[in-house]
Order: structure tokens, then sequence, then C-alpha cells
């Protein structure tokens, strides 16, 4: 008698890789056993092309049923699930969709939307005190560093691809027109949430390089003197006020020794 | 975070919470006795669908029924979703927790499938084992449904009711009794669905779920995405007449109806459990 694990590995090999001689074997021998592997191997594909809608919404919208099941079934057979939560699965297909050459504006979708799908379930932040700003005007810039919540993720894009994402969404305005291809532009964005709801705000590509720095650790000095440097204008002063209403800050601290 | 203690279900209907009808839960909840989820929706470790389940848990009892733990999976028990189960459970505090009788990994590949375990002492000793830890982990009793399946093991050798049997009196796990899988079942492999039914013990089932499947050539598949269907409607009054009254939920997790639908099949199950109430009295 073959022991529980070998069967649970040969049924996992038939529907996973369609070698299905020694599950067959472990089967009924009625001559069902080939029809109800190819059942379960549809029901198992199904359930997961579903998880992959409901996480890539946009972009099911975007290329249609029909060719997003053939991108989701590509994905499946590539990166098998290795968890019983399914809301980690899908983590690959923005690389998966790079790496099979699948068009620019394909990935960059679906790396925004893996950036909502894990906003959206962050843990929750406080929002930072005003007065705690205050309290550091008077500090030195150049040991002033801006720490950002866990629910805030830097995204830099080769196309501005948040237009269409804006415009696939259910709520969208149905007469906004985006003329596809999009032009290539350097983009910049930062995926919040809100009062629950994922938002997704688009900066220049030098204000969001500069976010970048400061959320790598750069002090708000360095940052300001980026700022004065550049040859497009920068406005610091708009570009603190978009992270404080946007509440993205943890907190403020102080180099030691600078 | 404040601990709220559980509020027992009742033996009435209740209604699966899915995200589809939140707002309108929310806006003016429906008139039924409890909800039952998911828990593997609420793992994520903030957002609004953890706001969203506080509130519906401050208005109904809740139950959570898991669908990840493959509890006869072979591959050592996934810690990682025990933690976050028992942390969900330890918040939330639900009535009732339960998971199905089947594996869905193995060498750490998941099929995220509800996969029948071949009846087999082996099966029954190892399921056994991990039930017990996990009502050890949890701190709490378990509750374990029955699953539709779509194939035969040849190396089974104990009948299905009395698998589930063995499974309830070895572990003191409760039963959560899938009407609508024992008549998919029965109906797939040309079974008496009261085989299954006489063999498990009455007091050992705690829940009764109905569900609607559907129709694929000459198979019927659980897809909870219909109604119940009469000849389930049926066995929910035997069961009823039989097991007695128990919590019972209308199940439908796709091809999503209003939520007056869902309302609607409560109410029919009421009236059922509402007639052997009348006859008890």
């Amino acid at each position: 008698m073959p022991k529980l694990c070998d069967i649970q590995q040969a049924f996992a090999e038939a529907i996973v890789e369609g070698t299905c001689q020694t599950a067959t074997a472990a089967m009924a021998a009625d001559g069902s056993a080939l029809r109800s592997l190819a059942l379960y191997r549809r029901l198992i594909r199904n359930n997961f092309v579903q998880v992959l809608r409901i996480t890539y919404p946009a972009l099911h919208r975007l290329v249609d049923d029909n060719y997003f099941g053939v991108l989701a079934r590509g994905y499946i057979k590539k990166y098998p699930s290795t968890s019983g939560d399914l809301f980690l699965y899908g983590r690959h297909l923005p690389a998966w969709l790079q790496r099979i050459e699948a068009s620019p504006l394909l990935v960059e979708l679906a790396r925004l939307e893996w950036a909502c799908h894990e906003v959206y379930q962050a843990a929750d932040s406080v929002p930072f005190p005003p007065d705690r700003f205050q309290a550091m005007a008077s500090a030195d810039p150049s040991r002033v560093t801006i720490q950002f919540h866990q629910t805030v993720r830097f995204l830099a894009c080769s196309l501005p691809v948040h237009r269409v994402w804006q415009a696939l969404q259910p709520d969208a305005t149905p007469d906004v027109a985006i003329s596809l291809p999009l032009p290539e532009e350097q983009t910049g964005l930062i995926v919040v949430r809100s009062c629950g709801a994922v938002q997704v705000i688009p900066l220049a590509w030098l204000e969001y390089r500069l976010l970048e720095a400061l959320s790598q650790g750069a002090s708000v000095a360095s940052i300001e003197q980026q700022v004065r440097e550049a040859e497009a204008g920068v406005d610091f002063t708009r570009l603190m006020t978009t992270l404080l209403q946007a509440q993205v800050i943890a907190g403020i601290s102080l180099k030691e020794g600078v | 975070m404040s601990v709220q203690h559980s509020t027992p279900i009742p033996a009435l209907a209740g209604i699966g919470l899915r995200s589809h009808h939140f707002r309108e839960i929310l806006d003016a909840p429906p008139s039924v006795a409890w909800m039952e989820t998911h828990p593997e929706n609420y793992f994520g470790e903030g957002g609004a669908t953890l706001r969203i389940l506080e509130r519906i848990r401050g208005r109904y009892p809740l139950s959570f029924h898991g669908v990840g733990l493959s509890l006869g999976s072979t591959d050592p028990l996934d810690r990682v979703h025990l933690r976050k189960l028992k942390t969900l459970v330890d918040r939330f505090d639900p009535a009732l927790v339960s998971e199905h009788l089947s594996w869905s990994s193995v060498g750490g590949r998941f099929l995220n499938e509800l996969l029948p375990l071949p009846s087999t002492e082996e099966s029954l000793k190892h399921v056994c084992s991990r039930i017990d830890e996990i009502q050890t982990v949890l701190q709490r009793p378990l509750l374990v449904e029955n699953i539709t399946r779509y194939l035969t093991w040849r190396e089974s050798t104990i009948p299905e009711g009395a698998f589930m049997a063995k499974v309830a009196r070895s572990t003191g796990c409760g039963i959560l009794l899938d009407l609508n899988n024992v008549y998919v079942n029965a109906v797939n492999f040309h079974l008496d669905p009261f085989d299954f039914l006489d063999a498990i013990p009455v007091e050992a089932v705690q829940e009764i779920h109905l569900a609607g499947f559907h129709r694929f050539g000459s198979m019927l598949i659980d897809t909870h995405g219909e109604a119940i269907c009469p000849e389930v409607w049926g066995l929910y009054q035997w069961a009823v007449h039989h097991i007695g009254p128990r919590p019972t939920l209308i199940e439908w997790d796709t091809n999503m109806p209003p939520l007056s639908v869902l309302v609607e099949q409560a109410a029919q199950a009421d009236a059922i459990l509402g007639g052997c109430h009348a006859e008890v009295v």
C-alpha cells in the first residue's frame, strides 16, 4: 500500500506536471481516474486565475478576460503557490511579465497593482503629530532625516502608468480617453492608504528622486541642496506639504554626530 | 485592542460574509442571526477589511471557516499560517472555528484546493495528530467539515462517515456537516447520503452548511455559486429533525447574488429550524 505522502506527491505531480501514471494507479480502477485528474486540474487552475484577477483587476480589464487567462495560465505554470494564504500569490507576476517581454505598459501596471495590493493590507500607521514638526523646525537640517510608514510604496516607472490605472478603476469617469501607447516618461509614484482606500500620487521625476533619497536616509539639508542645484524648478515646500497631506511620515529624527 | 467575548451562535441561520456585500451590510445590517467568514481574508496586518470585520463583529456572532491549513497534508504544519490564524482568533474570539477534512499541499507546493484524503488508518492517525496540534495552539476545539470529492482512492478502506466519526471521537473536534457536499458526493458516486449521515455522531455536529452546486456534464461540482437545490433542502429537513437544530450557514462564494437572496435562503432555513423548535416545545 503506498504511503500517504507518496499518494499526495503523485497527485500533485499529475496536476502540475501531467505525469499521471503513479496517481492513477492509486485511484479507483473504474476508468474515471484521468477524468478526475482533468477536473481537478481545471478547478485548481481556475482558482489561481481568479486569484490573479482579483489581485490585478486593472490589468484584467485592460487586456480582456481571454488574454488575461493566457497570461495567468503561463504564470501559474511557472510559479506554483507556496502558501495556504492566497493573498501572497501573484507577487512575481510583474517580473515574469518583464521576462517574457510583455508590453512595458503591462509590466508597469502589474508593478503598480502589486504595490496597491500590499499597501491595502499593510499595518495601520499612526499619523505624525504636527507639533513634532514644529519642534524640529529649529534643528540643523543636515541632521534631520525622515522615516516613512510601512503603508507607503515608492515606484519609479518608465511610463505615466497611473493614468491608465486611474482610468481602469471601477469608479473612473467613463469619458476619460487615454491615448495608447503611452509616451515614455520617467514618472514617480507614491502608493499610500488613506482612510482605508489606496491612493496613487504621481510626482514629477525629480521630486520623486528626492523623495526616494529621503526614504533611503538622506538628510533634509542634502535634499534642499539638490533642490537648489536642480535645473528644473522644484518647490521643496510643496513636496513636504504633499508628504504631510498624504500622511506618509512615520517619524523625524536627528542624525548623531554630523 | 479590547478583548471581545465570544457571543455563542444560536441554532439559527447565518450567512457568509463576503467583501461583495460589505457596504450593504454596514449600511443596512440584514436580519440574520450570525455571519461566517474565511479568516485568510483578514491575515493582513491592517487596513479597512479588519476594521470592517470589527464593526460586523460588534453586531453579529462570528464564525471563522478556514480554507488554508491543509489539515491532511504530510508536510509539516504551516506554523506561519497557524500563527496568523491564532492572532486573528485571539483578536476576534469567534464562537466557532472550522477547517476542512482535506489536504491541499505537499512538498511545499500548494494546490489551494480541498483535496480528499484516502480513508485509511494511516490518514486517520495523521489527520488526528494534526487536529490535536491545532486545537492545542488555538486553545479551543476545531470543527472539521466533510468535503466534496471527485475521485476515489483505491486504498480507502474506511467508509467516509465512519472516518469522520473516528476523527471526531479521537480528537474531540466538532463536525461541520456540509449537506451539499454529502449530496454532491452521493450523486457523483451513486452513494446513499444516509450511509454518511447515519454514521456520524449526532452530538459532534455543531454546525451545518447549505450551498448550491453547478452541473458539469454528469458531474455535480461544489461551486457555492447557486441556490440550494430541493434535494439538499430535503436532507436539511431530515438533519434538523434527526440531529437537532444547529447553527446553519448559507454558503455562497462565487457568482455572488444580491444580499437579499442570501437573506431569503437564510429565512427558508430558519423556517425549517423554527418548525423543529416548535415540535420540541
